[in-house]
């Protein structure tokens, strides 16, 4: 019997072994087609006409800026219309190196990456607050303001702008403009292969639920910020260097800003090869549609756009895709067998002693508005015991996980890990210190594969990367989804999905696992697994608190119960006795005359 | 006195461009609020329904009142014709969704914007029509930016008791609150999303052939008109109406009196600072509302 199961999963193994060897083979083939076209480039910059260069340096310079604005705007999810103000900044910069001071063109174009960057730290931190369209559109306009600054001073040249000295050949700003785009493909692979990538990646999905998993969003977004401006300023420099004058038109030119969005959506946006393949594509139609009908040639763009988004909605790259060519690999994988004697254990003894308390609310109150969602409830979770939270809809239970885990503000009272008052930290510091949760509605990362999103959790809780690598393998064992390691949450069937997210909220060893009905329209079977997973939790110390609907589900294991209502606890104290209290049976059950539940 | 006349006079003048502005974002912020979808050929509807009140004025003598209903009809059909054609094909709903219309609308933008060109060139054209100032007391006002804002101020608040009082209203109200809640209360939404569309594309045409007599366009000043419109709706909130309204003379009251103080660059800047401060500060807009986790 036990044979018969297991021979299938060690055929899909080895069949999944097949396929992903395969499938790095034609990564593999992506980076030498890439090497070959580099190669070509390079004859064309150095055998090719004056005009043949101009267009390889145009085109390398949309590349480097479709890039910085894929890694804000694509793996961050950050749309901004307005990073092309970075390639302004980095222009004006770099001229006024140039005419001012006679630095070189390197010189002028580090320092230019160096202002960037130095601008883009406090400007990021404010305008990162800023979600969707409004980001967006925050963006555009201090991109306005920068080209209104650059209009109105007389530093260099003002409106009517100035030359900068040309000392460069043509030929030399192809080549050092293809090097910077072999350098903005060459970064994005490294982000797509980083923790930071993951990061980046998990808060485009989520970011709540990234922030419950321990991670700095806003620090990641940041520093995604100031690299996009960076590429963005860089690319600015060089475009100085080539044309040998500046000024604000063209260095803040909104058509610049659009022509590079086009290029990264019409390749394909938050992937590694889309922005090259939307920049070179863009670039050659658009010169060869200009010889041909200088006249048409927006119209006839136009029109390309629209066909490509009704028939091609996720860019150049899907229909690549589609045959398994250009996938993103994910980080780190497959994950490695794990050999007995390397095992550690999977729930760390989180504290030295059972029955300690943990966590303690203190009459915590919210209001919103006239509404008192809780009402100085106070709660307390001890080591080693499980803790369910009961009570009808509308009672406060998600209100308080969202209270103590910091994503909402109490009003009034005290929430305190150990010693340390929560009230007032951020939810990724509260996750750090060691309060775990899931979420009423599982709240999964589409873009990540199982294995990342057991990954993201453990790099957080563990000291090495070789720790965290085989923390999240085991627990993928553990929660019987070592073959499924590389789908889509969005591909596994709720049951599993609910695992995972456990799984995710395990990875960062929490001394508290808060548990927002995970019971809720489980099988039987899977409930029972459940139990099991909670038990060897709670044997290795962990606190847990459950909220539940499904009563039955949880009275066999809970230690203590807390009965909420109206905002207010009615009931606390050990399951059966809290069961038997009239207030409870009338509040929460209904009708008094009745076997409550069949516990 | 002469201080208190000139604060006069910039404040009215404000209001009044504020109107017409708010006439200008109706459109979008019709088509905003109830599809989610910021139709970046707003502008390009508007400066082609100017141009062509201009051609209708220099073939017919034909006023702003024979080019209006014109304009408003035609673009009614073109909206009809993009939401079918363009808009219905794909997905919209999502952040991928939201990319998608505004890569569709922003395509459209770019076909309209050039054709626009290839006819009537890239000459600023105006319509010489209500050319006379009016005289208030010691203060004058010209006679284009009193009607244009006369009819801006009307236009809205018909479709506020569009929106408000009638059936038709109250449907495309339900829909954009929720459009699955509307349509599992046996409301076809995808006709209402269509009448919407159409509608905002129809007020884009009609502000378009009116505000051409106090704005001089050209071919490719959608872009700018767009952006524009934008601002205001964001500023109030997207798709708050009354928000707009107070967006609407808010921008047009800073925009005329920093122009007037610093000079017409400085005022320019002025409006992106005030739309990033208030995106900081209030970033639902002066009337929206706060999204719920």
């Amino acid at each position: 019997m036990r044979e018969r199961q297991m021979r299938p999963a060690l055929a899909r193994t080895r069949a999944s072994r097949v396929t992903s060897t395969l499938a790095r083979l034609r990564q593999e083939t992506a980076w030498l087609l890439f090497g070959i076209v580099v190669l070509a480039a390079v004859l064309v910059a150095l055998f090719g006409t004056g005009d043949q260069t101009q267009l390889l340096f145009s085109t390398c310079l949309f590349a480097v800026l479709a890039y910085a604005w894929n890694i804000i705007s694509g793996l961050s999810g950050y749309v901004s219309f307005g990073q092309v103000g970075f390639f302004g900044i980095g222009a004006y910069v770099a001229a006024t190196c140039q005419i001012l001071w006679q630095w070189d063109w390197y010189l002028a174009a580090l320092g230019a990456v160096l202002a960037a960057i130095v601008l883009a730290l406090p400007l990021g931190t404010v305008m990162l607050r800023l979600q969707g369209i409004f980001f967006a559109l925050g963006m555009f306009g201090l991109s306005r303001i920068g080209a209104l600054i650059a209009t109105s001073t007389s530093l260099v040249g003002g409106s009517m702008g100035e030359p900068v000295p040309m000392v460069g050949t043509t030929q030399e700003t192809a080549l050092v403009m293809l090097g910077c785009a072999v350098g903005a493909v060459v970064l994005t692979a490294w982000l797509l292969r980083s923790p930071l990538g993951l990061r980046l990646l998990a808060l485009r999905d989520d970011e709540k639920a990234a922030e419950a998993s321990g991670i700095n969003t806003n620090a990641s977004k940041v520093i995604a910020f100031c690299l996009s401006a960076a590429l963005a300023a860089l690319a600015g420099s060089l475009y100085v260097w080539n044309v040998g004058f500046i000024d604000p038109g063209s260095a803040f030119n909104n058509t610049y800003e659009l022509q590079t969005i086009l290029m990264v959506l019409f390749g394909g946006i938050g992937t590694l090869w889309g922005p090259l393949l939307g920049a070179v594509v863009i670039s050659l139609i658009s010169n060869a549609l200009w010889a041909q009908f200088p006249q048409q040639q927006q119209i006839i763009l136009g029109a390309l756009i629209l066909i490509a988004v009704i028939w091609m909605p996720g860019g150049l790259v899907s229909l690549f895709q589609r045959f398994g060519w250009l996938r993103r690999r994910p980080v780190w994988g497959p994950p490695p067998p794990i050999g007995t004697e390397k095992r550690l254990p999977l729930f760390p003894v989180a504290v030295g002693n059972t029955d300690e308390s943990v966590l303690c609310c203190q009459e915590v109150t919210r209001r919103f508005g006239g509404l008192t969602a809780l009402n100085r409830v106070s709660l307390e979770a001890r080591s080693g015991r499980i803790v369910a939270v009961i009570g009808p809809n509308g009672a406060g239970k998600t209100t308080l996980f969202n209270l103590i885990t910091g994503f909402d503000r109490c009003n009034g009272g005290a929430i305190r890990l150990g010693e340390r008052l929560l009230n007032r930290l951020a939810p990724y510091r509260i996750a750090r210190a060691g309060i775990a949760r899931t979420f009423q509605t599982c709240r999964p990362f589409p873009s990540l594969t199982a294995w990342e999103t057991l990954l993201l959790p453990a790099l957080v809780a563990s000291a090495s990367k070789e720790e965290a690598i085989r923390a999240a393998a085991q627990m993928l064992e553990r929660l019987a989804l070592r073959d499924q390691w590389d789908a889509s949450p969005e591909s596994l069937p709720p049951g599993q999905l609910r695992f995972l997210e456990i799984g995710r909220a395990l990875m960062l060893r929490p001394r508290v696992l808060l548990l927002d009905e995970v019971m809720a329209g489980m099988s039987p079977e899977e409930i029972r697994l459940i139990h099991t997973l909670l038990r060897e939790a709670v044997a290795a110390g962990c606190a847990v608190v459950a909220i539940e609907h499904v009563v039955p589900a949880i009275m066999p294991i809970a230690d203590h119960v807390y009965v909420l209502d109206f905002g207010t606890t009615i009931a606390q104290g050990r399951p059966d006795e809290v069961l038997r209290n009239p207030a409870v049976i009338e509040a929460y059950l209904g009708t008094g005359e009745e076997e409550p539940v069949n516990a | 006195m002469l201080q208190l006349q000139t604060y006069l006079l910039l404040l009215l003048t404000g209001i009044m461009w504020g109107g017409v502005y708010l006439l200008m974002a109706l459109g979008l912020n019709l088509i905003y609020g109830v599809m989610k979808v910021v139709n970046l050929a707003h502008g390009d509807f508007i400066v082609v329904a100017g141009l062509l009140a201009v051609t209708l004025y220099g073939a017919f003598q034909a006023g702003p009142v024979l080019a209006i209903p014109l304009a408003a009809l035609l673009f009614l059909l073109v909206g009809l014709a993009v939401y079918r054609g363009l808009l219905a094909r794909v997905d919209t709903a999502g952040p991928q969704g939201e990319l998608r219309t505004l890569l569709i609308t922003f395509g459209l933008s770019s076909i309209i914007s050039n054709i626009a060109l290839l006819i009537w060139g890239g000459q600023y054209q105006s319509v010489p029509f209500f050319q006379s100032s009016v005289r208030l007391g010691s203060l004058f006002l010209p006679e284009s930016l009193i009607i244009s804002s006369l009819v801006a101020f009307v236009l809205a608040f018909a479709v506020q008791f569009w929106l408000i009082r009638t059936r038709w209203g109250r449907l495309v109200r339900a829909t954009a609150q929720s459009e699955l809640g509307a349509a599992s209360c046996g409301l076809n939404t995808s006709r209402i999303r269509l009448l919407t569309f159409a509608l905002g594309a129809a007020l884009a045409g009609a502000a378009g052939a009116l505000t051409v007599v106090l704005i001089p366009v050209q071919a490719a000043s959608g872009g700018f008109v767009t952006v524009q419109a934008f601002t205001l709706i964001a500023l109030g909130g997207l798709g708050n109406y009354l928000g707009a309204l107070l967006a609407a003379i808010l921008l047009g009251v800073i925009e005329v009196s920093s122009s007037y103080f610093l000079g017409a660059s400085a005022a320019s800047a002025m409006i992106y600072l005030i739309f990033i401060l208030v995106l900081i500060v209030r970033p639902q807009g002066l009337l929206g509302q706060r999204g719920r986790i």
